[in-house]
């Protein structure tokens, strides 16, 4: 457990006393993609919101690189190195691809520095590039979400958290993003992946954390997992 | 969020340029620096006073609604009782005019268009060609998000309202200029920014531009054509007429909210 860049200890949370989550231990290891399951509305994008400081923990503590993060706002631990891909994008409609971007170098003094950063986010997702000066709400499902992942890596945060990538989208869609996950884990990114369909996400996870009611239930590599394909299936119903 | 304390800003300025001269005493020229100055600080008065409390909470569109037209009152009544009901004449201007084709036009009224526009064109530069202009864009349309990319929300909130205050009272004490300083000076151009704004959109700066522009030269003719009575009426008809029509504004394009 050395190297391990982020931990839970015993972390709940909820929302107006109604508990989601209930006691969460978890830890992610440094240059790993650890996937984090569970059926919907059983608190995985509430797990996410909390390491993110959007809800604050009622019980537990949260460590980011040994410094502790309960009592940050959402700005100091984006600044401490998380960046988070919320579910729905959460793009800014309004603005250009470029402008949603630069938003995500906002903490990036620079102006040469974030224009270095744009351009390697231009070259890992091309068609951004392509797109640059079109408002984020003209772009397609597929490409918006192209776009968060974007935003959310020019933060450069160290860990990134990914909210079902592949939510509401093409087959063809889920493949593209895949593709580029697959290329941000042989970069080394730690990477903490929230889905709800297992067959993707056991393709790059290192370790899987099953959720149900707020708990973790299972832990484990997803080949341990792989016996076990019938019953997950059933669970999680496909 | 919607400010309407706006209008009582933009007297405010008015009042804080004539003030710098008659009450304390400072060159007339002053009168500018010192509202731009006072402009700013209500708006951060506004900020540390009530906004500040009200991030964050639910139905934050209407409390800030309700919470700013009560500070307008108390702003008015400040006034009221500092400078007292009756006009008084604002000592900043320039004096002489020019003829135009057998009009006569006023050195001040091509100041106030010269300055309207360097500030429109100022405002746009800033919003869209600037770092901080793009956070309070983003701030603007998704808190959230721009929350998880470091921006400070609250810090935004701060600066957008001292800059509203400052331009308000830049546009108070041109206002004052051609016409006199009264406590409810105000007024006036508060309910043509609201028409202008739920005809463009609200958040539309852009649509909020065309459409100042197109509802005055309307404003004008029907007042020249028909009388200056009918002016109001039709606009606030086209209000109506517009939000049936296009409820997100005539400029404006409706964001789809995705699950």
């Amino acid at each position: 457990m050395s190297d391990s860049l982020l931990d839970l200890d015993g972390v709940s949370a909820g929302y107006a006393g109604r508990p989601v989550l209930r006691e969460i231990s978890l830890s992610v290891q440094s240059g790993l993609v650890v996937v984090i399951l569970g059926p919907n509305g059983h608190g995985k994008t509430t797990l996410l919101r909390c390491i993110s400081g959007l809800v604050k923990p009622t019980a537990g503590i949260i460590r980011f690189d040994g410094k502790t993060l309960n009592r940050h706002s959402s700005e100091k631990i984006v600044k401490l190195g998380i960046a988070h891909v919320p579910q729905g994008d959460l793009l800014f409609p309004e603005m250009s691809v470029r402008d949603n971007l630069l938003m995500g170098a906002y903490l990036c003094a620079s102006a040469e520095d974030r224009q270095n950063r744009l351009e390697k986010i231009y070259a890992l997702l091309p068609k951004l590039k392509e797109r640059w000066e079109q408002m984020a709400n003209s772009l397609s499902g597929g490409e918006r979400r192209m776009l968060a992942i974007g935003r959310g890596l020019m933060t450069q945060g160290r860990l990134m958290l990914l909210d079902e990538p592949s939510l509401g989208l093409a087959p063809v869609m889920i493949d593209q993003i895949y593709a580029v996950i697959n290329n941000l884990k042989a970069q080394g990114k730690t990477i903490v992946l929230v889905e709800e369909h297992p067959k993707r996400a056991f393709e790059v996870a290192d370790l899987v954390y099953l959720l149900e009611d707020g708990r973790i239930i299972w832990q484990g590599k997803p080949e341990d997992m792989t016996g076990r394909q019938k019953m997950l299936d059933a669970y999680l119903g496909g | 969020m919607l400010n309407m304390a706006q209008g009582t800003l933009l007297t405010m300025g008015g009042y804080a340029s004539y003030a710098a001269s008659a009450n304390l005493g400072l060159p007339i020229f002053l009168g500018l620096p010192f509202a731009m100055i006072v402009g700013c600080l209500i708006g951060y008065l506004m900020y540390f006073g009530f906004v500040q409390f009200m991030i964050n909470q639910p139905a934050f569109d209407t409390s800030v609604i309700i919470a700013t037209i009560g500070f307008a009152i108390i702003l008015e009544n400040v006034i009221l009782k500092i400078w007292g009901a009756y006009p008084l004449r604002q000592p900043l201007g320039i004096a002489g005019g020019f003829f135009l084709g057998g009009v006569h036009i006023p050195y001040q009224n091509v100041l106030i268009a010269a300055v309207s526009v360097i500030g429109m064109l100022l405002v746009a530069w800033f919003v869209s060609r600037t770092k901080l202009g793009r956070a309070i864009r983003a701030t603007s349309q998704n808190q959230e998000a721009a929350q998880l990319m470091g921006v400070p929300v609250r810090f935004i909130f701060a600066q957008v309202l001292a800059l509203a205050g400052f331009l308000a009272a830049v546009s108070g004490l041109l206002l004052s200029t051609i016409t006199t300083l009264s406590p409810t000076m105000g007024y006036d151009p508060m309910i043509k920014a609201f028409i202008i704004c739920a005809i463009a959109g609200l958040g539309n700066i852009a649509g909020a531009l065309y459409a100042a522009f197109i509802l005055g030269v309307l404003e004008a003719s029907i007042q020249y054509l028909f009388g200056v009575r009918f002016a109001l009426p039709t606009m606030l008809l086209l209000v109506i007429v517009g939000l049936i029509w296009r409820p997100a504004g005539v400029f404006g394009r409706r964001t789809v909210t995705r699950l």
